[in-house]
């Protein structure tokens, strides 16, 4: 396996009127392609900083992040605009998708931010509809699909700019249990197509999903486990 | 090649999202559309109506010096009148010295000017008389509608043949041929050889109604069977006018000895008259004139499109900024799924200069459509350009496009991570 991401001491602080707030704090991890792992942690922990940053939307105040051997915590924002767009795949407990577009087009969009033409988008949209098993909705609008649906086309967005890394914010935290194993099932089927998949959660039975639990404790990582491999297979 | 595509997405893409709110979109385009309308439509009769006063003045000729004898001012003729007689205006010596100084002279005509009565059967309609040339015709650019105009051969043997406007010409003899038939003037009979068309208002600086009346007779036999003067009946008193040419035209070689004619024409007539018993008209100068007016006509209207544009780009800003404000979390999403701060103002920025396209477009449309309603009811001369049309569109289009800079920048500079959060 080789080396996705790696993050050396990063550090993360936020400015509060005089005060300041240290929500990462000497955060150093190595994730491995292909890896699945979730990010535990109360809320307040810097679990969503984390998340910030890994997706390439904030930059560390120090330290360094490595994704795919280029370090991105100087890049500019174009640069970083760039590397979300090729590299990342987002998905956020409130699913985000635009409203006035269709199933069809949301998926597109991020592949419509790098000049792919129309011509090309459509095919990679209509095969990730199918594969989230939407391919009869590509025409719909968000509001006409239930949450679990929502989720769906946002999973399929994520993927369609074949992402290094696939991000998921809670991507259960607005459903109902059984639509909740619907979407895990589909983050299970990327795992075990090689996706490397970071999730964060402060869901137990969700996080137990992935092949790697790291638990963070007011900015600092306080436990980084790996359940055995035998265990993770599917 | 992929810069191509994108653009051409992101231009799609603003044009989706004004749809989705169509009347707002409607509404603040609406404020484009009345700077535009209102500017193409004022362009548009300002244009015609300076056309049809510089076709008037072309019409007197622009090479041509109109030189006429106009009565002084009260107060001065009052003594002459006294005398019996009054004696002003332009003198055959006038006329020899003027067309022998001037440089540069092609061709020159005088006409002569007395007030009669045209007779015919019980019609009566009191006429102005001009004695005249055959160079008449041309110099003051009289069209022959029917007939002739005075030969040389009538000239020389002072022949009693009369040239009418058509008119006159209507008014004498209705629908019949007035062609070969006679008419009394003052008394004599003359044979009608001609009609002409009306001549354009502006060429003879006279009141419109006696423009409709006009008869030429050759200036000998005129000269001969009217004399020099004018009996001029006012209240209990009658007196005598005597004018020796009512009318010197003088065509010139080019447009460039026109207005050097007119000087050297004024300080010679100023030296000989000491009352102001004459009056020059260049029609070239009083074009100059007009077209001068007519740019200061529409600067005034481009200050005025300049107010209803700012106020409809005034409308813009406000739309755009609550768009922007409205859709902070769709900008979060397009800003973390890859787009660039400039795919974002390019968003922005299309939005608003659609919105001034389509506001300018309707403005075209109706500004078209209010100039052939002018010209239908209240029977003006309208005059569309390209130029007319366009400008106003585009001054329209760099609205949107300024408008628009502001919320697109702030819609750019939104934190992706903030803006994701919004509600």
């Amino acid at each position: 396996m080789s080396e996705l991401v790696r993050l050396e001491h990063v550090h993360k602080v936020y400015p509060m009127g005089r005060s300041s707030v240290h929500a990462l704090n000497d955060v150093s991890f190595v994730i491995e392609r292909g890896e699945y792992v979730a990010i535990m942690g109360s809320s307040g922990s810097g679990k969503s900083t984390l998340l910030n940053l890994l997706g390439c939307l904030d930059r560390p105040t120090d330290g360094r992040y490595l994704l795919g051997g280029q370090d991105v915590s100087q890049m500019t924002d174009a640069e970083l605009s760039e590397v979300r767009g090729r590299r990342i795949g987002f998905v956020f407990q409130s699913f985000n998708l635009i409203g006035q577009l269709t199933v069809q087009a949301n998926i597109e969009v991020p592949l419509f931010y790098q000049g792919v033409p129309r011509a090309r988008r459509h095919p990679v949209a209509r095969d990730l509809a199918v594969l989230v098993g939407l391919g009869d909705r590509l025409g719909h609008r968000p509001t006409e699909l239930s949450g679990g649906q929502q989720q769906r086309v946002a999973i399929a967005r994520s993927l369609a700019n074949d992402p290094l890394l696939l991000l998921a914010d809670e991507p259960t935290g607005n459903l109902d249990t059984h639509t909740s194993e619907e979407i895990l099932a589909l983050l299970d089927e990327a795992a075990g197509r090689g996706r490397t998949i970071i999730m964060v959660t402060h869901e137990r039975h969700v996080a137990d999903r992935a092949g790697r639990i790291i638990h963070l404790t007011d900015g600092r990582i306080d436990s980084d486990r790996r359940r055995p491999a035998a265990e993770t297979a599917p | 090649m992929k810069a191509v595509f994108k653009v051409t997405d992101i231009v799609v893409l603003g044009l989706v999202s004004l749809s989705v709110h169509k009347f707002r979109s409607f509404l603040t385009a609406l404020g484009i559309l009345f700077g535009v309308w209102s500017v193409i439509a004022m362009l548009a009769i300002n244009e015609g109506a300076s056309y049809e006063s510089q076709e008037a003045l072309r019409r007197m000729g622009t090479d041509n010096l109109l030189i006429e004898s106009v009565k002084p001012p009260e107060e001065e003729s009052a003594a002459a009148r006294e005398r019996g007689a009054l004696h002003y205006g332009l003198t055959e010596e006038d006329v020899k010295i003027l067309t022998s100084n001037l440089p540069k002279v092609v061709e020159w005509v005088t006409a002569h000017r007395t007030m009669k009565s045209a007779v015919r059967g019980t019609r009566l309609i009191s006429v102005q008389v001009l004695g005249t040339t055959p160079g008449y015709l041309e110099l003051a650019r009289l069209r022959l509608r029917q007939g002739r105009f005075i030969s040389a051969t009538d000239q020389l043997r002072g022949r009693n043949v009369a040239v009418l406007t058509y008119s006159l010409s209507r008014r004498l003899f209705g629908f019949e041929d007035p062609l070969g038939q006679a008419i009394r003037l003052g008394g004599l009979s003359y044979v009608v050889i001609g009609l002409v068309e009306q001549p354009g208002r502006a060429m003879a600086a006279i009141p419109a109604e006696m423009v409709s009346n006009l008869v030429f007779v050759p200036a000998r036999a005129g000269r001969m069977r009217f004399g020099r003067y004018t009996i001029v009946r006012t209240g209990m008193s009658r007196y005598g006018e005597r004018v020796e040419v009512s009318q010197l035209i003088i065509q010139m070689a080019d447009e460039t000895s026109v207005i050097e004619g007119a000087r050297v024409a004024r300080s010679l007539l100023r030296r000989r008259h000491d009352a102001a018993d004459y009056r020059i008209t260049v029609p070239l100068e009083l074009i100059e004139q007009r077209r001068q007016q007519r740019r200061l006509w529409n600067i005034m209207f481009f200050m005025i499109a300049s107010v209803s544009l700012l106020v409809g780009g005034i409308g813009i800003v406000n739309i755009m900024l609550a768009s922007v404000n409205e859709r902070t979390r769709e900008i979060g999403i397009r800003r973390a799924l890859g787009a660039k701060r400039r795919d974002i103002i390019t968003q922005f920025l299309v939005e608003a200069v659609a919105l001034t396209a389509v506001g300018g477009l309707m403005g075209i449309v109706v500004g078209m459509l209010v100039p052939v309603l002018v010209e239908r009811v209240l029977d003006l001369t309208t005059i569309l350009s390209a130029t007319t049309i366009l400008i106003p569109f585009f001054m329209a289009v760099v609205v949107g496009l300024i408008s628009g800079l502001y919320p697109a920048f702030r819609a750019a500079r939104l934190d992706p991570i903030h803006a994701l959060r919004h509600e």
